[in-house]
């Protein structure tokens, strides 16, 4: 553990002294920045608030990690002040409550705020951390207990949230991360790349001591290869449920860099972690604090024929590509059904998860660039979507879940194929 | 050795708080009396008292530990006699030491014959010496302060049927300042102590003196009036006395007791004391930082006092809910400890028998601003009884030695007016004076070096204080100044070894002098001055510009 940290040198000395005055901690929330000035104030503040109510006896801190943010987003987290105190004899909480910040060199990037997240909450041997995105437009004080509390009362070592989602939001865990990761690896962690999450101080020192941090996978999309490692190495895992998720306009990212950034790390974890999910079949649920899902009326817009007409091009533009990734009978299927009329194209599930166990297969072998299959992943991942919109346009949230309990199942039935090709020469 | 001329005296003393009745009995009757104090006035000159505070010692069915006085011009007959009193105070001012005394303003025992006068009947001279109504309707919503005794402030008198009004126990009924033959008569207490050269007060229970309808009744204009005519007396009549206010406030409110320098000279910090023992088991400044910013600047000829323990429960009144909490969980796991809104146990126990966390606290409280206050036994280490009723476990008797009843008295053990401590951790046997004279690295010589060390300039007895905040909350610092005099003063709360950059860069060209050992440290420079504590470790630096 000591050897990785004192052969790096991306702790800068500022970022030490400010480690070395905060002390021991109990508690550690770490906030990843790159320009965030309208919201990262509230942040701090809603980070705050939750310990006062919730932690003030605990030694807290806020750790604010920034990407090079030029609007002053590291100033406000220092400055920002806080509201007055409780009561009217000007006393506010029992504790000093800390806020730190550091900036990391180059370009801005996930996997760098993260390994310095972890390498203070080692360094503070905090016994439970959460990282908080400021980009959520709608995250409260209840969120930060939701994620620590199990980590620091009930000797969790990751906690995954659950959001309350409208049927068309979340449509990549729904389709692909949530079914493939609990039939991978085996359990039922609905979030598996969020931005926000909990863990313990154990995993935190494990995953810093890992030798991953240049890989891009993990520079790009951290979180999901810090759930995968949570559970491939044995660590507790849990759920908790922090109620709906608004993320600010400025936050969208689109879906070619989603895609590639979230299954990129799937798969990358997939090769990394090959000798712990090959043996295992089914899946395990995970305990969960509060509802276990919940979809809510609140609209998201989306664009259907936008989504199909980019389908029916990538699919025809990538056709060679695809050819040498997936099999002749898959690679026909998807041609034929790239023909049908959008009012009667269906990509059924058992196609769909096809597919993705020969994209995996195709990952592994490096059949092409890794990156140009990750991307061309896309077109297929809209044509999933427009049938998954066009099927569910009028179902109800027990439709939607019933279907996505379905599509799991099939995950799993067809998680032997997946070893298959794996193995396949 | 005479006592200074100094009318500031109060600033520069170090006060030693006791009850005549715990520390030491000449006679063998197993109540300590002033005969037997005055034979222990060498020992608290070796450890550099300059000034003693006494408990009531006052004619009293002691049934609040003497607070319920039923004589105020006599001394009771378990403690000696006045002429007792009298060789007491002459040996002590010979000694250097002043003396003050307590003065029960509020209240009296309800045996007190002006009680008995004014109960007697509706007719009696007396009657409007207290405070009586024919409803126990009045002042309503004022806080019951003895909550875990009394359910009202009224209590029903049936000899004269009718309710009288008492803030504390209801045996204490309170007096009515409203009529001025009660103030008269009080004051005519106060002239018969400072004749014979009483060299001040402690008043008790302050804020309470005067009731109005529809107010709190507490820190009323009318009490800040008494106060200040008494004060005004004093000064006339017996320059250099001081008067010391027992406000158990928060320092907004006990400030207005000094008034324009026309009121007390000296009040208890009460906020303070608790927020010192949290600082520590939180290892964090900040209670004790956030409590001495808010308190409002004084005038220059009055000061706090303050003290760590003392012969009440460590009273958690001027603190949040959550706070109160805290010291609860902390200090007083076991229920038993807990008494009223407060913690009954001495400051040992508090802190776990750790010579270091004592020393620490100790060291704040003699390089604070205020005149400190050391409750007796707390120089050695003494150890408390929780299983005693009411704040009896904090009063058990000094031990001198591992002897006959620890060498407090001559007394069969069962007749001792109290149990001494005698569990093998805090009992006589193992902490006494004896024992801890013959070392010089005993609790009890390193107290006597640190009073040494604290008399040995007026910085800290009258200096202003400025924090310095470095980034490492478990460090509490602060420069000390008087004058080009300056001292620094850096606390390590943690229980762990700290490093901490002070910004000193006003001070650059200064040398640090360690006071303790005398040892220079480098010169203080253009960059922060680093220096490492070891757990509990604090260091009192002499600035000086060589």
């Amino acid at each position: 553990m000591e050897t990785s940290l004192v052969e790096e040198t991306f702790l800068d000395d500022n970022f030490l002294r400010q480690l070395m005055s905060v002390g021991e901690v109990d508690l550690l929330v770490g906030i990843p920045s790159h320009n965030n000035a309208k919201t990262i104030s509230q942040t701090v503040l809603t980070i705050e608030e939750s310990f006062q109510q919730n932690f003030v006896r605990d030694r807290v801190v806020i750790v604010n990690v920034d990407g090079g943010s030029r609007d002053g987003t590291c100033d406000l987290v220092l400055n920002t002040p806080s509201p007055k105190s409780q009561n009217s004899r000007g006393l506010s909480s029992l504790r000093t409550l800390h806020r730190i910040t550091t900036r990391y060199a180059g370009q801005p990037s996930r996997g760098a705020a993260f390994r310095a997240i972890l390498t203070a909450a080692d360094l503070l041997r905090a016994k439970a951390c959460a990282i908080i995105l400021p980009e959520t437009s709608n995250f409260t004080a209840a969120w930060v207990k939701s994620l620590l509390q199990p980590a620091y009362r009930e000797d969790f070592d990751f906690v995954a949230p659950l959001y309350s989602r409208h049927k068309n939001d979340g449509l990549l865990a729904r389709n692909l991360l949530y079914p493939m990761g609990r039939a991978v690896f085996g359990r039922r962690i609905r979030e598996l790349n969020s931005g926000e999450f909990g863990f313990s101080g154990r995993l935190a020192g494990h995953c810093l001591n890992l030798d991953v941090w240049r890989e891009e996978s993990v520079r790009t999309s951290p979180e999901a290869w810090m759930a995968v490692t949570a559970i491939s190495s044995g660590f507790r895992c849990c759920q908790s449920f922090l109620g709906p998720k608004v993320h600010s306009l400025s936050s969208g990212t689109d879906i070619v860099t989603a895609v590639r950034q979230t299954v990129g790390t799937l798969f990358w974890c997939l090769e990394s972690q090959q000798s712990f999910w090959m043996e295992g079949t089914g899946s395990e649920s995970v305990p969960t604090f509060g509802p276990e899902h919940e979809l809510t009326s609140e609209p998201v817009r989306v664009n259907r024929k936008r989504i199909f007409d980019l389908f029916l091009s990538g699919a025809g533009e990538l056709s060679g590509v695809l050819k040498s990734i997936l099999v002749p009978e898959t690679h026909a299927e998807l041609q034929r059904i790239a023909t049908d009329d959008d009012r009667k194209f269906r990509y059924k599930d058992e196609l769909w998860v096809r597919t993705l166990c020969e994209f995996a297969a195709s990952y592994h072998h490096a059949a092409i660039d890794r990156d140009h299959l990750i991307q061309a992943l896309v077109p297929l991942y809209r044509g999933r979507i427009f049938s998954f919109l066009q099927e569910h346009h009028d179902s109800s949230p027990e439709d939607i879940e019933a279907h996505s309990e379905n599509l799991c199942l099939e995950f799993e039935r067809q998680k032997p194929y997946l070893i298959e090709r794996w193995k396949a020469k | 050795m005479a006592a200074s001329p100094d009318t500031l005296w109060y600033k520069d003393a170090i006060i030693y708080q006791l009850h005549v009745r715990t520390f030491c009995d000449s006679n063998g009757d197993g109540i300590g009396d002033f005969p037997g104090l005055t034979q222990k006035l060498d020992y608290l000159q070796e450890l550099g008292v300059n000034a003693i505070w006494l408990l009531p010692f006052f004619p009293s069915p002691l049934r609040d530990d003497g607070y319920d006085i039923s004589d105020y011009t006599a001394v009771h007959p378990s403690y000696g006699r006045l002429e007792d009193f009298k060789a007491f105070l002459a040996a002590a001012h010979d000694r250097g030491m002043r003396i003050i005394i307590e003065l029960v303003l509020n209240h009296t025992s309800d045996q007190h014959s002006w009680f008995q006068e004014s109960r007697s009947s509706r007719e009696n001279p007396k009657r409007d010496w207290y405070v009586w109504s024919e409803t126990d309707n009045r002042y309503p919503g004022v806080r019951i302060i003895f909550v875990d005794t009394e359910m009202s402030n009224w209590a029903w008198d049936p000899l004269s049927k009718s309710y009288y009004w008492h803030r504390f126990f209801n045996h204490q009924p309170d007096l009515n300042y409203d009529n001025p033959a009660v103030f008269e008569a009080m004051w005519n207490v106060m002239k018969f102590w400072l004749e014979m050269g009483v060299d001040g007060f402690r008043l008790d229970a302050v804020p309470y003196l005067v009731e109005r309808e529809g107010t709190s009744c507490e820190n009323l204009p009318e009490t800040h009036a008494i106060i200040r005519e008494l004060r005004r007396r004093v000064d006339q009549e017996y320059p250099g006395k001081m008067l010391l206010a027992e406000a158990n406030q928060w320092p907004s409110d006990v400030c207005s007791y000094f008034g324009d320098s026309n009121e007390f000279h000296m009040a208890f910090h009460f906020p303070l004391m608790p927020r010192m023992f949290m600082s520590v088991q939180l290892e964090d400044r900040k209670p004790i930082v956030e409590i001495l910013e808010q308190t409002p600047q004084i005038p220059d000829s009055c000061q706090w006092c303050l003290f760590l323990r003392n012969h009440d429960e460590l009273t958690l009144e001027m603190v949040t809910d959550i706070e109160r909490d805290y010291m609860y969980d902390e200090y007083a796991k076991d229920k038993g400890m807990r008494l009223n809104l407060g913690i009954r146990r001495r400051l040992s126990p508090m802190m776990d028998n750790d010579r270091w966390r004592i020393q620490l606290l100790n060291g704040m409280l003699m390089s604070m601003p205020g005149t400190p206050i050391i409750y007796y036994g707390d120089e050695i280490g003494m150890g408390d009884n929780v299983y005693l009723g009411d704040r009896n476990g904090v009063r058990t008797p000094m031990q001198w030695n591992g002897g006959w009843n620890a060498g407090f008295s001559g007394a069969d053990p069962e007749r001792l007016y109290s149990p001494l401590i005698s569990n093998p951790v805090y009992g006589y046997q193992a902490i006494n004076v004896e024992s801890q004279r013959r070392s010089q690295h005993s609790l009890l010589s390193w107290t006597r070096r640190i009073i040494h060390v604290r008399k040995s300039s007026r910085v800290l007895s009258r200096g202003s204080i400025e924090f310095l905040k470095p980034s490492n909350h478990r460090v509490l610092a602060y420069v000390r100044q008087l004058g080009d005099e300056k001292i620094l003063v850096v606390n390590n709360l943690s229980k762990s070894a700290q490093a901490v950059e002070l910004d000193l860069r006003q001070y650059k060209g200064s040398i640090p002098i360690e006071m303790f050992g005398g040892n220079l440290f480098p010169r203080i420079g253009d960059l922060y001055y680093l220096l490492t504590l070891g757990p509990y470790q604090f260091f009192w630096f002499r600035l000086r510009r060589i």
